[in-house]
């Protein structure tokens, strides 16, 4: 019993991770090291959560027109972000700090100025769950794995679609030589600028649903700085993943786990130190990258600005 | 240039003011009255400034010297952790004295800043670990080694009621210098480093080195300049710096560490810097800037309502801008007059 529970949290809990590091997976194959996921989570998150709340009186369509929004809100962010890095070539990182920094004002004035300060969170209509027929029929794993929101669905559905496109077509290619060698792809004829701003944009779309995600799914409610840190730990899980879909699939359900195992401990008041499971992601991170644990190879020309004139 | 740019800051935050409905005017009145309005408005922005200026100052040197450090965060959190520790658990062996007390307690958050910058120095030197990643990584986990400690954790206050410390023994408070103020000695001892710092990193050789590694390694390394050994100072002094800044803020503000210590000091640090054209001494001055800004948004807030949050979307926006507009010729002119 207990056991289903964690599993079917974990699912949960990495879903959000899920989204957003499937998108930062293609962004950093492409080169460009985007920082500001947090940022572009949290956007997503209060315009998901925005979206539905205006459009409540739609029933079925209203938490769909949130998830809409969220991804247009990560969009948006997105479009700045290429204008500034990747047109403008300014400091990747820099630029991803402030964007987070950005995000997280922004999203405290506007739900301040929408909803007010006090009180509970204003709740919305948001993706229920649902169990699948034949399959949450499964004895044991049924009920953890197939009751779920639609999302958890189609963000898993996504890893293969994700994986097919970066190794078996011909843009996939693109992306990827895009982040090891930009030069080659340009001298072929391919616009850097361009193929790494779509890479970027949709990067932060995935990001935006991600954080819709979480006031629509996750919790039907928007609250300032509701990401906490999880668009942090997309970035650890794309490293973790070694920037690889699948992979990156592996380690969203272990960080998952992390989070799911953190909340279950503090529900339950066992005298056991939760933080660690949310610290493990991070230190799990870090060896990693020390490249003892396997090898660890960031694409060559990743957060390097491409300057097409040069 | 700085000037061009806080006015566009300016003029974007007038716009998101009036584009949520309030009324920038009176919103700009409230934030002035607040910061520069009363002798108490000056040494609170002080007070606000200090540890934008710690922060600041740690972001300035690694930026000066190349290493991209975005690890403030973290190690001002330690610092901090390292400060409460040394104020609640290890005072109660030493002497009552503030001649002990303090200098100690200092050195305490200066170590566990700087350790928490020479991880990432040591991964970058030994197994080429970008700082970038490994010092977001080692942020959060500080930011939950910090709640582990305080939330159910060693230091969490003796009657285990909150998440937060015991407050730290009365003879390692820094001294105030006003009855009712809050202006502390940690302000004169910040801006006193600002001005070290200026003097270390221009006018000696050791200064010369740190920098000659930021600008061109190979050339560096070819004039028998050691670049492991001197990043691994810079990484130290950086981290130095801010793990100081944290100890300095606790040690003079917040007696007790709590789960949210820092509101993302180490992350406006980049703003703070960056602005400061990562020069030491106008570090002060951007310092000052932020720390109104800061106190002015919660002028505003108690005045018109708008979340003081409003501060962190001016100091992206001029982050933004900074880089933006000079990410093509900026830091090639940086280069020159360095």
């Amino acid at each position: 019993m207990l056991l289903e529970e964690i599993l079917a949290a974990t699912i949960n809990a990495s879903t959000p991770l899920l989204l957003a590091a499937l998108g930062e997976v293609i962004s950093q194959r492409a080169g460009v090291i985007n920082i500001g996921i947090e940022g572009m989570m949290l956007i997503g998150a209060l315009f998901g959560m925005v979206g539905s709340f205006y459009s409540a009186g739609l029933p079925f369509i209203a938490p769909w027109l949130g998830l809409i929004a969220a991804g247009l809100g990560g969009l948006l962010v997105a479009i700045i972000f290429a204008a500034l890095a990747i047109k403008l070539r300014g400091d990747q990182v820099i630029i991803g700090t402030a964007i987070t920094l950005l995000a997280l004002g922004f999203t405290q004035v506007v739900y301040q100025r929408l909803f007010g300060k006090t009180g509970s969170p204003q709740s919305v209509p948001y993706f229920q769950d649902f169990d699948l027929p034949v399959l949450s029929q499964i004895p044991i794993l049924g009920k953890s794995l197939f009751s779920h929101n639609i999302i958890v669905y189609l963000a898993f559905l996504l890893v293969p679609c994700v994986y097919f496109f970066l190794y078996h077509t011909q843009p996939g290619l693109r992306v990827r030589a895009c982040g090891e060698h930009p030069k080659a792809i340009a001298t072929v004829g391919s616009n850097v600028t361009i193929l790494r701003s779509m890479c970027m944009f949709f990067a932060g779309i995935m990001a935006g649903i991600g954080g819709g995600y979480l006031s629509l799914a996750d919790v039907p409610y928007f609250t300032p700085g509701m990401t906490a840190g999880r668009g942090f730990t997309a970035l650890a899980i794309v490293i973790f993943g070694k920037w690889h879909p699948v992979k990156a699939l592996g380690s969203a359900l272990l960080f998952g786990l992390g989070f799911a195992l953190d909340a279950r401990f503090q529900a339950a008041g066992w005298e056991i130190q939760h933080q660690l499971f949310l610290m493990l992601p991070y230190v799990l991170c870090l060896v990693v990258l020390t490249g003892f644990v396997g090898k660890a190879e960031a694409p060559l020309a990743l957060g390097k600005p491409y300057d097409q004139s040069a | 240039m700085p000037i061009c740019i806080l006015a566009c800051a300016f003029i974007t935050n007038t716009l998101v003011v009036i584009f949520c409905g309030y009324n920038p005017i009176k919103a700009y009145i409230a934030a002035i009255d607040a910061t520069i309005g009363s002798p108490r408005g000056i040494g609170e922005t002080l007070v606000k400034s200090t540890p934008y200026l710690m922060t600041g100052l740690s972001v300035a040197i690694a930026f000066r010297c190349g290493i991209w450090n975005i690890g403030a965060e973290g190690q001002f959190l330690l610092g901090a952790l390292a400060a409460t520790w040394f104020g609640t658990k290890l005072v109660t062996i030493l002497p009552q004295t503030s001649w002990i007390g303090i200098p100690l307690c200092f050195v305490f958050s200066i170590v566990a800043g700087g350790i928490c910058g020479i991880i990432p120095a040591i991964l970058k030197i030994t197994r080429g670990v970008n700082e970038v990643i490994s010092t977001i990584m080692l942020n959060y986990i500080a930011i939950h080694l910090v709640s582990l400690m305080v939330d159910g954790g060693p230091l969490q206050e003796a009657s285990k009621t909150g998440p937060q410390s015991d407050p730290i023994a009365k003879w390692v408070i820094l001294p105030r210098f006003f009855e009712n103020h809050r202006i502390h000695a940690g302000i004169i001892l910040a801006a006193l480093l600002a001005g070290v710092l200026t003097f270390v990193l221009f006018k000696t050789t050791f200064g010369y080195k740190l920098r000659a590694v930021g600008e061109g390694a190979a050339a560096a390394q070819a004039a028998g300049i050691s670049i492991p050994r001197n990043t691994l100072y810079v990484f130290f002094l950086s981290g130095a710096l801010a793990g100081l800044g944290g100890g300095i803020e606790l040690m003079a503000l917040a007696p007790r560490l709590t789960k949210h210590f820092s509101p993302g000091y180490g992350y406006t640090a980049i703003a703070v810097a960056l602005l400061a054209k990562l020069n030491p001494l106008a570090t002060i001055a951007a310092a000052v800037f932020f720390g109104a800004l800061t106190h002015g948004a919660f002028g505003m807030e108690a005045e018109i309502g708008i979340s003081g949050k409003i501060t962190w979307m001016m100091q992206a926006i001029i982050i933004l801008l900074v880089v933006g507009t000079s990410s093509l010729k900026y830091f090639q002119d940086k280069k020159i007059n360095a």
